[in-house]
């Protein structure tokens, strides 16, 4: 066990922190914050994916072919450290880097990784994903939109939801049907699609935040060029699985534990000023254990995900590892969250616009999306049953 | 930047366990303490105590983390806890011990000879490990300290007290005169709790531990609470296997339990449970080991993390295998006890998050 890191890792953190200290506008995170307009935050978010492309710091795993850097995981989780001491803005493309373009990478065909690996790491092209339906959720496999092959075209007709990024978003990759006789695992296929292809609509979704982030996406008589599908015809479902598993894995949750860490240093924050009758809410015996138990475990999701990293590192297979680190970390940010809101007391209810409301209403905001959490990327039922019968052997 | 344990360290734990497992009686039903003392011969055959000490004193020379499979080893086997603290008192010795005391203690402690119980916990202080009612005045020591596991079969003991201006660790002969070891009526027998009363017991200065140190006491702390914690979560890791074992096995409606979600689903909780706790655990022994910055910090939340793990662990346990979970004759009841003289060692779980808390606030004003 070894916690230090190289010289070389400490010169790549430093690039990255000296990069940092251009790069985000002067006073960021004190005086200066993301846009609160909906809109105007993803394009500020945009923005953010552009610049980090220019600097060469997107998709800094990748191989240097495709633009990347060939990042270690240690250096991937520098990179997340680095992210969170500066507070810096979330990466819009996500699903693009960490889905789409690691699924190419896998599986895709030479001309597809020429293709679309460049304008991802750009930030050029920003992906969405086509993989639940109305009758699809936990149950994937039974996803109905089709897609008919036609000469050297797909044809697919069907309705995908919850795409989230959509309405921002210049490609889909999906999961459709291609053989509708053949068993509901055997018979799908996984295909790019470009989002401004005649016949796709878009409904915006609204979330029990307010917000407008997912979609309901709907496909008539959509053509995709044949060259857009990955891997081989009805080969999509073990494709599919490649693309959950960097979905659920310790990346995504590394990433996601650095916009955690903030959240809660922002609690901390309010607790140590918020006056009280005796004094501050961060001298309550209540609070602090509640603050304490969420430190904790806002650590541990770090602490999880480098287990992760260094079993991966010493050649493990990606397995039912990431639905342990997907379950942990989705159950304890919501137990995070409503921690903060306890803390809050009355101001709690209070959203952003109001005056009186603590931290611009953030908690309120973070306590609604994170409902979010145990739902999406395979409910938490899934992930209970891929360890239970994966990873602990217990029959189906 | 690596988050395993090598061979070594791996394969040092599974054979601590393995003497374990050979005394069946350690984690049959009855609780007892016949075996302790051929279990305590075997691992010191075996070298447990030399792997801390110094090759100048006859051991080994490793570090804390290179023991924190084998302290899940102790806690998974349910080996007494007097084991676990010797250790912890030995990695006190080595930080804390002037050259004389290094050399006196060490190689008797390497040899397996002398056994150190932990004398800290008292009543009348709530749940705060620090703060020593048990007072040293003019070189006399005076007070009652509870729950010392194995004080009763200890050569010595590690006082936790305090002069007028400060807390001090004091090494205290167990056959000193002045020293009335009794033990208690309480939840596990086999823990071998004591309470242990000072009455004016002779303590010269050459006896006390890191005098002049201010951070004596929480080397202390942090080395116990991270060793408790590793044992915690070698019940955890019991409860998980166990529970596993029998949903496979029994059962119910014509099918085995474990494939109902109900229960499927709570052995998987349990599993991500023990993979958050270890993780935390496993931090912890790299930050004593390494002195790391948040050494305090990391200890105090494996300690209430991983105590708290355990204790549900258990529930969780017995709720899964049911009628015979409640049976005294299946024993689990053995884990859910040990659990809580885990617990309540080294300081509580509330007390533990609320230094996570103090330490995190305080890095946040030197930041």
């Amino acid at each position: 066990m070894d916690f230090t890191y190289t010289d070389e890792e400490h010169r790549f953190r430093l690039e990255l922190r000296a990069w940092l200290a251009t790069a985000l506008p002067e006073g960021w995170g004190e005086t200066v914050f993301e846009p609160e307009d909906e809109e105007e935050r993803y394009l500020f978010r945009r923005d953010w994916d552009k610049k980090l492309s220019s600097g060469r710091w997107a998709g800094i795993n990748w191989p240097v072919e495709y633009g990347g850097r060939g990042a270690t995981l240690v250096e991937r989780g520098i990179f997340a450290e680095e992210m969170a001491r500066a507070k810096a803005p979330e990466s819009l493309n996500i699903i693009g880097h960490n889905l789409a373009g690691t699924t190419i990478l896998h599986h895709g065909s030479q001309a597809q990784k020429d293709r679309f690996l460049p304008p991802i790491i750009a930030n050029e092209e920003f992906w969405c994903q086509g993989f639940s339906e109305p009758n699809a959720g936990s149950d994937l496999a039974s996803v109905r939109t089709k897609a008919v092959r036609k000469g050297d075209k797909y044809v697919v007709n069907g309705q995908k939801i919850w795409t989230s990024y959509a309405q921002y978003s210049q490609w889909c990759f999906a999961l459709v049907r291609t053989d509708p006789d053949a068993p509901k695992h055997k018979g799908l296929s996984f295909l790019l699609i470009d989002m401004s292809s005649p016949g796709i609509s878009i409904r915006p979704l609204r979330q029990i935040s307010g917000e407008s982030e997912f979609n309901e996406t709907f496909f008539e008589d959509v053509e995709v060029p044949v060259e857009n599908l990955v891997g081989q015809e009805n080969d999509g479902w073990r494709i599919a699985m490649t693309t959950l598993a960097y979905e659920r894995g310790p990346e995504d949750c590394l990433g996601r534990q650095v916009r955690f860490k903030q959240e809660l240093e922002k609690l901390l924050e309010v607790c140590a000023a918020e006056p009280t009758a005796n004094g501050v809410l961060a001298d309550d015996p209540v609070v602090r254990q509640k603050l304490g138990r969420s430190i904790v475990e806002v650590e541990a999701m770090r602490l999880v995900a480098l287990k992760s990293f260094s079993r991966i590192l010493a050649g493990d297979e990606r397995g039912p590892d990431a639905s342990v680190i997907k379950l942990y970390w989705s159950h304890a940010a919501q137990r995070m969250n409503e921690a903060a809101l306890d803390i809050l007391g009355p101001a709690a209810v209070l959203s952003e616009g109001d005056d009186d409301a603590m931290a611009g209403g953030r908690f309120q905001t973070s306590f609604l999306q994170s409902k979010a959490f145990s739902i999406y990327s395979g409910s938490s039922e899934i992930q209970r049953n891929i360890i239970g019968e994966r990873m602990l052997g217990l029959p189906r | 930047m690596n988050f395993l344990f090598n061979e070594e360290q791996t394969s040092l734990g599974e054979t601590v366990g393995q003497v374990l497992a050979d005394h069946a009686a350690l984690t049959g039903p009855d609780p007892s303490r016949g075996s302790d003392a051929e279990v305590w011969a075997a691992l010191a055959e075996l070298g447990l105590f030399s792997l801390l000490v110094a090759e100048e004193h006859g051991g080994v020379g490793l570090g804390l983390v290179d023991l924190a499979p084998t302290i899940e080893a102790l806690g998974a086997g349910l080996a007494p806890p007097l084991i676990a603290s010797t250790l912890v008192a030995t990695e006190a010795v080595n930080r804390l011990g002037d050259a004389e005391q290094r050399a006196q203690l060490l190689p008797g402690i390497a040899a397996g000879e002398t056994a150190i119980a932990i004398a800290s916990a008292e009543l009348g202080r709530g749940n705060d490990p620090v703060f020593a009612e048990c007072g040293l005045h003019d070189g006399r020591l005076t007070g009652r300290k509870i729950a010392v596991a194995g004080a009763d079969v200890a050569q010595m003991l590690l006082v936790v007290t305090r002069t007028q201006s400060a807390p001090v660790l004091a090494l205290v002969p167990t056959d000193a005169p002045g020293v009335t070891i009794e033990p208690h009526a309480d939840i596990d027998p086999s823990a071998g709790l004591c309470r242990v009363t000072f009455d004016n017991v002779a303590v010269a200065s050459a006896q006390l531990l890191g005098e002049g140190s201010p951070g004596a006491l929480d080397t202390l702390i942090d080395l116990g609470a991270t060793a408790q914690s590793g044992m915690a979560m070698g019940i955890a890791e019991v409860m998980l296997k166990r529970s596993v074992a029998y949903a496979c096995e029994r059962e119910q409606f014509g099918k085995p339990i474990g494939s109902f979600q109900a229960i499927k689903h709570r052995c998987a909780d349990l599993a991500v449970a023990v993979e958050a706790g270890k993780a935390t655990s496993h931090y912890a022994f790299w930050a004593c080991s390494e002195d790391a910055e948040d050494r305090a910090s990391a200890a105090s939340a494996a300690k209430a993390y991983c105590g708290e793990i355990a204790c549900n662990a258990c529930n969780d346990a017995i709720q899964i295998h049911g009628g015979m979970g409640f049976t005294w004759e299946l024993g689990l009841h053995r884990f859910l006890r040990r659990a809580q003289v885990i617990e309540h060692a080294v300081g509580s779980r509330a007390w533990h998050y609320e230094r996570v808390v103090a330490e995190t606030l305080a890095a946040r004003e030197v930041a």
